[in-house]
């Protein structure tokens, strides 16, 4: 071994500790005493792993961790399936129909990734509160709450997704005009060569988007933060956290927070773990045009 | 008449099309190109979304002025340029320098499910792992190896002078796996041919890097650049959990780590200033595009385009 392949390994063996050992340190003050949690310096191995910091984050019916891994599961959900539905059949539109103004809606929906949120936040919110037939509003949306007291207020503002569509018109190209084409001539429609022909083969492509959108959705933080400051029945797992932090940083029971922590993320672990090519395939698809 | 028929079906084929766009062009109508209408009226507009719309005050000009004035606003520009450009740019040269560490190691998957554990966790429980665990004033990993080198322990997140860049640091931890990810696809697809050719040219190394593998990452480069910097001029969630937020006895939190976002967010759902705050966002809106356009024309002017 030379020297640069032993500075090499070194900087390995730093990369390697500087991604894991928060992590580590993390399950560790999970397990660990309130005593263990505030000594100096930091306690890296529980004496005796307190497994009963789970039990009562889990059990404890001040701390409402079962209601917002619902609702965080249902929201992550609903979107995810609505993503895939509409990625897929406009992305569908966009690679293999033509029509007028189809480079237009392309590079339409291209260009509102460049949007800031904070440009359409407000009104979203104003229009959801307002919008018709939900939450008690009436027709014209007077009179009710509308739909920021139910799931549709965190799932409609996502249902449509730029990257999504992108992703799957990329997906699309690649799929053969003649295998269309002979289905066109044997007279099928165009509702039935996508859900006969093209969804079987675009099927790593809805993997791909689905992991994305649940991981993304599960830890999203901002809108769901501004919908639930309301509607505290709908608040999801990231929101929730936040309100445990506000109200255990500073107490004894420290340690029970980082449990739900560490409870937080293993949804999330969970699916790139056993999916992990698949997303990794999904960035490396979106870095290239 | 086989002109007409072939019309028609031109035509039928046109409205199957809409018909399938259509979830999309309703969603980005209501969600999107009617809200972004609403907010240029907003921005000229007194309101606090607890009265109608129509019956709040027109003010003109008055909520941009403002908000120049506004000394939190100029803060927080000044944070989130120092943000934007740290996070991107400086995550950018340690994910290429992983990328190349990691292309020819053993294993490569797993170095690569490391830097990435990180991207798919929530922001809450990064937020948690560093402030308690890392940057804790007592005890905390950080101030523990200050100690050790005989060097006064820090409030890492206390200080106006090093919060944000504290915090910079911890968004590039979280955020370097996707980066790498990229680098990592970006380097593969440089065809072996040019390493072989600058060989025999009598390349070493360094060479090879700044003449070889620099510019042909070019495309990877300004992609990660642009996107880069569109998000993180909308950073919100890490400053806000990490002390922009505020902390559970109300205090308020410190001016270096105020980013736009969260300007924008407090302004208009804690001081119920929506005009104020659209306003901001075009604002917003507008440097995103500058950045955007800067990044596009710097790192296209000459250079290899594509090399497919």
């Amino acid at each position: 071994m030379n020297k640069t392949e032993i500075l090499k390994y070194l900087l390995l063996i730093l990369i390697a500790a500087a991604m894991f050992l928060p992590f580590f340190w993390l399950v560790s003050a999970s397990l660990q005493k309130y005593e263990e949690i505030i000594s100096i310096p930091l306690t890296w191995i529980p004496s005796i792993p307190q497994w009963s910091n789970y039990l009562e984050v889990l059990t404890n019916s001040n701390v409402k961790l079962g209601l917002y891994f619902k609702n965080s599961f249902i929201v992550s959900t609903m979107i995810t399936v609505l993503v895939l539905l509409t990625s897929s059949l406009a992305g569908y539109a966009l690679a293999k129909l033509t029509f007028p103004g189809r480079d237009f809606f392309f590079n339409f929906i291209l260009s509102t990734m460049m949007f800031p949120t904070f440009i359409f936040l407000i009104p979203v919110y104003y229009i959801l509160r307002k919008f018709p037939l939900l939450g008690g509003n009436n027709l014209f949306g007077q009179g009710g709450s509308g739909a920021l007291t139910s799931y549709a207020g965190l799932v409609l503002p996502f249902m449509v997704s730029a990257w999504g569509i992108f992703l799957m018109r990329q997906f699309m190209m690649n799929i053969p005009d003649d295998f269309l084409d002979a289905a066109r001539i044997d007279g099928a429609g165009e509702f039935r060569i996508f859900t006969v022909i093209i969804a079987p083969l675009v099927k790593p492509a809805f993997v791909t988007l689905a992991i994305f959108q649940f991981i993304s959705n599960w830890n999203a933080f901002l809108w769901p933060l501004i919908v639930t400051t309301s509607a505290q029945y709908l608040m999801t797992l990231p929101v929730g956290l936040r309100m445990m932090v506000t109200a255990y940083s500073t107490s004894t029971v420290q340690n029970r927070l980082f449990a739900a922590t560490v409870l937080g993320i293993i949804p999330t672990i969970i699916v790139f773990l056993a999916l992990q090519r698949h997303y990794v395939k999904g960035i490396t698809l979106s870095g290239i045009k | 008449m086989g002109l007409k028929s072939s019309r028609r079906r031109a035509m039928r084929r046109a409205v199957t099309g809409y018909l399938f766009l259509s979830p999309a062009i309703v969603f980005y109508l209501i969600f999107l190109i009617i809200p972004v209408g609403m907010s240029i009226y907003i921005s000229f507009k007194k309101w606090n979304m607890l009265v109608p719309l129509s019956s709040s005050k027109f003010i003109g000009w008055k909520n941009y002025q403002d908000l120049f004035k506004d000394e939190m606003f100029l803060y927080a520009l000044k944070n989130t340029l120092i943000w934007a450009l740290g996070t991107v740019f400086l995550g950018m040269l340690i994910a290429l320098g992983i990328a190349l560490l990691i292309l020819k190691v053993r294993r490569a998957s797993l170095w690569r499910f490391l830097v990435f554990a990180p991207v798919v966790t929530p922001l809450v429980a990064v937020a948690r792992i560093w402030q308690d665990g890392i940057y804790k004033t007592s005890g905390g990993m950080l101030n523990s190896i200050l100690t050790l080198m005989h060097l006064p322990p820090q409030h890492w997140l206390a200080n106006d002078q090093i919060a944000l860049f504290s915090i910079m640091a911890v968004a590039i931890w979280a955020g370097v796996g996707s980066t790498v990810i990229i680098f990592t696809a970006g380097l593969k697809g440089i065809p072996e041919e040019y390493y072989q050719a600058a060989k025999i040219d009598g390349a070493n190394a360094w060479h090879e890097f700044f003449h070889v593998t620099l510019p042909l990452l070019r495309p990877t480069i300004l992609f990660l650049a642009v996107t880069g910097l569109i998000g993180a001029w909308q950073a919100f969630d890490l400053v806000f959990q990490m002390g922009a937020g505020g902390t559970q006895s109300g205090v308020s939190s410190l001016k270096s780590i105020i980013l736009l976002n969260v300007y924008l967010y407090q302004t208009a759902f804690q001081n119920l200033r929506m005009g104020r705050a659209t306003a901001g966002a075009f604002i917003l809106f507008l440097i995103v595009l500058c950045f955007t356009f800067v990044v596009l024309k710097i790192l296209r002017q000459g250079g290899v385009e594509s090399y497919e």
